[in-house]
């Protein structure tokens, strides 16, 4: 590594090596064992700028913010019912269509369930199974 | 491939509804992302607000997660940028010239006037840098991502990364003259 690579890579990333990119580090070690006064000069430049950066308060999540987030997370109750919502309508399709393979044996061939009848089934017990769950 | 992600244990139980879980993940990644859009933005409020939104889009991506694609704290960086940017351009919408008062958590008992001062100052700094520039510094020095990592982030090379913390650090250090040795 030449004094110009260890120079830019300090510019760029601060004065810690450890923070460098992994692929330069040793090299950079090695440059740093080997000229000592001229890494120290280089690193104890850019560590005034990386103190300085580190002045900058550092951001506190207040307890209202944690409540929030909080609450809306994922609750095992919520997956129930988004679970069961399908699982609801499926059970309501499947009585809809007992319900009208019954209505129409009942009535007879000419007879059949209007579709206003089969929706409202539907409405009804898929109303009721989110009720349970909520 | 990735290597073995350490919040992906956690996305699993997310995904199944785990209260603790959700709770062990906020705990782990609130501060990091309340941190990184307050740097971003310069703003309390409009931090908390991304951050609020960040963990949103958390949940809802928790059941899709697919293991070994991407970390999920890239993802969670990316997100949460995309989410800055998004206010970034807002405000030049409403064209204000003057980046936005840095807002001081007030007094800490460890803290002196004099690094009070710094710290304002470096916010004021850090605000007036080109926004590619800031997203650099912040990954890199407050975020402490490593080169490889922060490039992805922010879809550039390692290279354009290097040279994206350079001229930042560069203009830092003009506008914090008085404080560094220039």
């Amino acid at each position: 590594m030449t004094k110009e690579r260890f120079q830019a890579l300090a510019e760029a990333y601060g004065a810690a090596i450890a923070g460098w990119p992994a692929a330069v580090r040793e090299e950079a070690a090695l440059l740093a064992a080997a000229d000592p006064a001229f890494a120290q000069a280089v690193l104890a430049r850019e560590l005034q700028l990386d103190a300085a950066l580190d002045a900058l308060p550092r951001a506190t999540a207040s307890a209202a913010l944690l409540e929030r987030i909080l609450a809306s997370a994922p609750s095992p109750r919520r997956r129930w019912r988004l679970w069961l919502a399908p699982a609801g309508l499926g059970a309501a399709l499947a009585g809809a269509a007992a319900a009208g393979l019954l209505l129409g044996v009942q009535l007879g061939q000419s007879s059949a369930v209007s579709p206003e009848a089969s929706a409202q089934a539907v409405a009804d017990l898929d109303v009721s199974t989110v009720q349970e769950v909520g | 491939m990735v290597a073995v992600d350490p919040d992906e244990e956690l996305l699993i139980r997310i995904a199944d509804g785990d209260p603790a879980a959700s709770r062990a993940l906020v705990a782990r990644k609130l501060p990091r992302i309340l941190g990184l859009a307050q740097r971003m933005l310069g703003d309390k409020t409009e931090a908390e607000d991304v951050a609020q939104e960040a963990f949103l889009r958390v949940w809802r991506q928790a059941p899709k997660w697919r293991p070994g694609e991407a970390r999920f704290d890239t993802w969670l960086h990316r997100v949460s940028l995309n989410l800055c940017y998004d206010r970034l351009r807002r405000r030049r919408e409403i064209s204000t010239d003057d980046p936005p008062e840095v807002v001081d958590d007030g007094p800490a008992p460890d803290r002196g006037l004099e690094a009070e001062d710094t710290g304002r100052r470096v916010g004021q700094a850090l605000a007036k840098l080109p926004d590619r520039q800031r997203e650099a510094v912040v990954l890199c020095h407050y975020q402490e991502l490593g080169n490889i990592e922060a490039a992805a982030v922010m879809g550039v090379t390692v290279e354009a990364l290097e040279s994206l913390l350079s001229r930042g650090r560069r203009s830092l250090r003009v506008a914090l003259a008085d404080l560094v040795e220039r």
